[in-house]
């Protein structure tokens, strides 16, 4: 029964139901007492399939009793007769055993949570995204466009023949192409998106694991999130690094809670007992609405997670961290606004 | 040997103390000890001889690697019918909730913007005054990046430092803090 269904994209074009919609086909079932031996298959389609197989008997459909069998039983099946058992290598969406579905606690992926709302998230939902919307609004009168994009690829001036015919040509000065200034909307208010917390380990410090530890311990403590290792991608020998064996960094990704949790801890904790500080560089950022800024070893410390019990760590490990926080805005202008009304300061001239 | 209650054995053998006897241990002697028979087998001076010279590890770093290197994820959790299904109607239950408090406050910032344009528009056109009302609301000048006084930038960028407080269930104990500054 379970192989009663014959895609349509399988049948010829003159077998594919007309006038009906193509989600209403995909969906469409055919059982198998409608399927003739008669339809012509394409030649892809083996023509001996289990559709044509005939239906058993009707005295083996009769005498088939699961509840008298189930009773007749003297003991207990085993579990591995009826219980569930995730595939051990996932095969692909096309695989009929298939892994549970991350939100099921069964999966291994299941993440459970949230559990608390941030007051930094609760300020941001409530409080900072209005403010943004009407900081950031900008007037195009009905019936009017936000003005003519600039050219973003640039083309060939036609001097030469040979310009006939060939792509664009990339930006000036760069390999990326910035991202496009679009006119900030209730639909995309700039929003935090996620924090990358790393720390590059000194390559003086790369013989010894030990570095690499107390480092991957830290972010661990302070951000909430597991610390993983990044490699070196490429071998080169005069600083003895080794392709994919050499750890370079550590570093941990937030998302979510535990996102919101760093930054108002890096905030209204460890920024303001920075001594002489001034503030996050204005220059800083990528172009596309991603800053990051560096806090020292000292301002390391400061974390309450860390201060709580600084003997834990050997003082000269403490490592220096960059931040980089990813925002859903497209510009590095908005970006900072954002960052500036959840309490972040910034000094110094503003690359806009 | 020191006698136990039947309690304490039973105890003893649930948590797998071992129980040994309760001796007491010689007294060190107090006489120097005998000078080692053997010679030593270099004839170099003590001071030469190499010492432990494996590089210590320092304990806290020992700890560190001890904890990091936790086994990792515990196995899955595994329910029952009836638990998995219960587990199910909250998941979806708290997944509806967070979808329409989410929608909900999309369709608040919508009526916010739709007023907004509203006012704008109304602004530009509906005043006889040629639009200057409108230009005057429309300007963005201080918003973006320091605003400059006197050669120095002063503010953190058009949005005031004091603005920027997560927000809190209750007023503060002692008041307004006057001297707070970042």
């Amino acid at each position: 029964m379970a192989a009663s269904k014959v895609p349509s994209r399988l049948l010829p074009f003159s077998q594919k139901q007309k006038f009906v919609c193509l989600r209403c086909q995909w969906t469409t079932r055919r059982s198998a007492s409608t399927y003739t031996i008669e339809t012509d298959l394409s030649e892809d389609v083996v023509p001996d399939s289990s559709l044509l197989t005939p239906q058993p008997d009707q005295d083996i459909v009769t005498a088939w009793d699961p509840v008298q069998r189930s009773r007749n039983r003297k003991r207990q099946l085993p579990p591995s007769r009826y219980k569930f058992r995730p595939p051990r290598y996932y095969r692909g969406p096309l695989h009929p055993h298939q892994p549970p579905s991350p939100s099921s606690p069964n999966s291994r992926l299941f993440v459970p949570g949230p559990f608390s709302l941030p007051r930094l998230q609760q300020t941001y939902t409530s409080t900072l995204a209005p403010d943004l919307l009407s900081l950031l609004y900008t007037h195009h009168p009905p019936g009017t466009l936000p003005g003519p994009t600039g050219q973003r690829l640039r083309g060939w001036d036609n001097t030469s023949p040979y310009h006939k015919n060939r792509p664009l040509r990339g930006p000036r000065g760069r390999a990326v192409l910035p991202l496009m200034k679009r006119p900030i909307t209730f639909r995309n208010i700039p929003r935090l998106e996620k924090i990358v917390v790393h720390h590059v380990i000194r390559s003086s410090d790369n013989r010894d694991s030990s570095y690499l530890h107390v480092a991957g311990m830290i972010l661990q403590a302070v951000t909430n999130v597991r610390a993983t290792v990044c490699k070196a991608r490429h071998s080169i020998a005069n600083f003895k690094m080794t392709k994919d064996v050499t750890a370079m960094a550590v570093k941990a990704e937030l998302k979510g809670e535990d996102m919101y949790c760093f930054l108002s801890k890096v905030v209204d904790v460890v920024m303001p007992r920075i001594k002489e500080y001034k503030g996050v560089s204005g220059g800083s950022g990528d172009g596309s609405g991603n800053l990051a800024f560096g806090l020292q070893p000292s301002a390391v410390g400061m974390f309450p997670e860390v201060e709580v019990n600084y003997d834990m760590y050997p003082p000269k490990m403490i490592p220096s961290v960059d931040v980089m926080v990813c925002t859903t805005a497209t510009n590095d202008r908005d970006a900072r606004v954002l960052l500036s009304s959840m309490g972040i300061p910034f000094h110094g001239k503003h690359a806009n | 040997m020191m006698k136990l209650s039947p309690a304490l054995l039973s105890l003893a053998s649930v948590f797998k103390i071992p129980l040994r006897p309760y001796t007491i241990l010689p007294a060190p002697s107090l006489l120097p000890k005998p000078f080692p028979s053997k010679t030593p087998f270099s004839t170099s001076s003590v001071s030469l001889a190499r010492k432990d010279q494996r590089n210590k590890v320092d304990k806290r770093i020992t700890l560190i690697r001890y904890h990091l290197n936790h086994p990792a994820t515990p196995r899955p959790l595994r329910f029952s019918r009836l638990r998995a299904l219960r587990h199910w109607t909250i998941h979806r239950a708290a997944q509806l909730h967070l979808h329409t408090q989410r929608r909900l406050e999309q369709l608040e910032l919508e009526r916010q913007y739709n007023a907004m344009r509203a006012a704008c528009e109304e602004l530009r056109v509906g005043l006889d005054d040629g639009g200057r009302l409108y230009r005057q609301t429309t300007t963005r000048k201080g918003l973006f990046g320091g605003l400059k006084m006197e050669g120095e930038i002063v503010g953190n960028g058009g949005v005031p430092i004091e603005y920027a407080k997560a927000q809190v269930d209750g007023p503060p104990r002692g008041g307004w803090d006057h001297g707070w500054m970042r």
